[in-house]
């Protein structure tokens, strides 16, 4: 009991910052070709910098420096991002029983650094870390370094991709291959449905409408159909083996 | 700097840090449950889908099956990353098929 007690007195900031290695490491590579796409697609140094500073969140900026390109609206931009991240609520959600104590200036602190990365890694480890406020400091420390490293290569990537040469047409396909692996990851037979209702919306409303608008009304209404669906699936499950649940 | 842009900024901060820091500030540790946890988990891979398919198949908006980089650079990108699951490589063999068929089919 005294070694755990004294094991945990050790577990700050400072483990935390250690436990964050990985995470800075992985997204090395992907802040680069965030910079050397930004500066390829007409963003200076400081407004990509700038980004990754107030927003960071990978996929919205991408995203967002593909639909500055395409010479989308301020509004429409900030809607895209609001669908690309409302997923943020359920990791915060799901974060905020670790600090039931929480001051406001640790509540305001905690949450800016909270992105998939992080939220996985953050609830791996803060559940055998005892107390709340060793706990506030591990994410502190895990948020920070990936925050760090997220901005710093930013930058790195903003200075690369101003010595590469302009004409390469390849570049306006790199933010669709981006798209495309990160589908390959995170498609399973659960989504696969919602997946192809949103291909097809998306196709069908793109003929019909202009402008960007296609992309909010195919991701509301294939995800909206496809959660119905579930909910449907779900109670239909229930209902038939009443008697093995009790809910 | 454009005004623009910093209103692009302060927008994509303001929604982004608001999804972050609204539990937070709101909740004691209640999770979201029924259809509303099953939608906002369904957005990302809605989304990804209506990101790229259109480009693919609607490059300069109709829609092109065989004169089309776009489609066929994106099939081969999606195997590739099956086979080798690294962002970085993924991106280059991407963009590397795409700059030749865009050369070969035009």
């Amino acid at each position: 009991m005294n070694t755990k007690a004294a094991l945990e007195v050790k577990k700050g900031f400072t483990y935390g910052l250690r436990q964050s290695l990985t995470i800075a490491i992985g997204y090395a590579p992907v802040a680069v070709t965030f910079g050397i796409l930004a500066t390829q697609f007409g963003l200076t140094f400081w407004e990509a910098g700038l980004m990754s500073f107030f927003v960071f969140a990978g996929a919205a900026q991408f995203i967002a420096i593909e639909m500055i390109h395409q010479g989308a609206t301020v509004w429409m931009i900030g809607l895209t991002t609001l669908i690309v991240n409302i997923r943020h609520v359920l990791m915060s959600l799901s974060v905020v029983p670790f600090f039931p104590e929480r001051t406001l200036p640790w509540s305001l602190g905690l949450a800016y650094g909270l992105t998939d990365e992080t939220f996985v890694l953050n609830t791996r480890v803060l559940k055998d870390v005892v107390r709340e406020e060793n706990r506030r400091h591990v994410m502190l420390g895990i948020n920070l370094g990936a925050f760090g490293s997220w901005f710093v290569f930013t930058i790195l990537g903003c200075m690369i991709g101003k010595w590469l040469p302009i004409q390469f047409s390849g570049f306006q396909f790199a933010l669709l291959a981006l798209f495309i692996i990160l589908t390959t990851t995170s498609l399973t037979r659960k989504n696969a449905m919602t997946y192809l209702l949103a291909a097809l919306l998306a196709v069908v409303l793109k003929l019909l409408i202009p402008g960007k608008i296609y992309l909010i009304i195919s991701v509301a209404l294939a995800a909206g159909i496809g959660a119905w669906w579930r909910q449907g699936a779900r109670s239909g499950r229930v209902s038939s083996k009443k008697a093995d649940y009790k809910l | 700097m454009s005004i623009q842009f910093l209103e692009i900024i302060l927008l994509m901060t303001l929604v982004t840090y608001g999804a972050r820091v609204l539990p937070f500030l709101l909740f004691k540790g209640k999770n979201v449950q029924g259809f509303v946890r099953d939608f906002i988990e369904l957005v990302p891979i809605a989304l990804l889908a209506a990101l790229v398919i259109p480009e693919l198949v609607t490059p300069n908006g109709s829609i092109v099956i065989i004169h089309n980089p776009f489609l066929w650079a994106g099939v081969l990108t999606f195997l590739f990353a099956r086979f080798v699951p690294n962002l970085f490589l993924g991106i280059v063999f991407g963009m590397g098929v795409f700059w030749g068929l865009d050369k070969l089919l035009h």
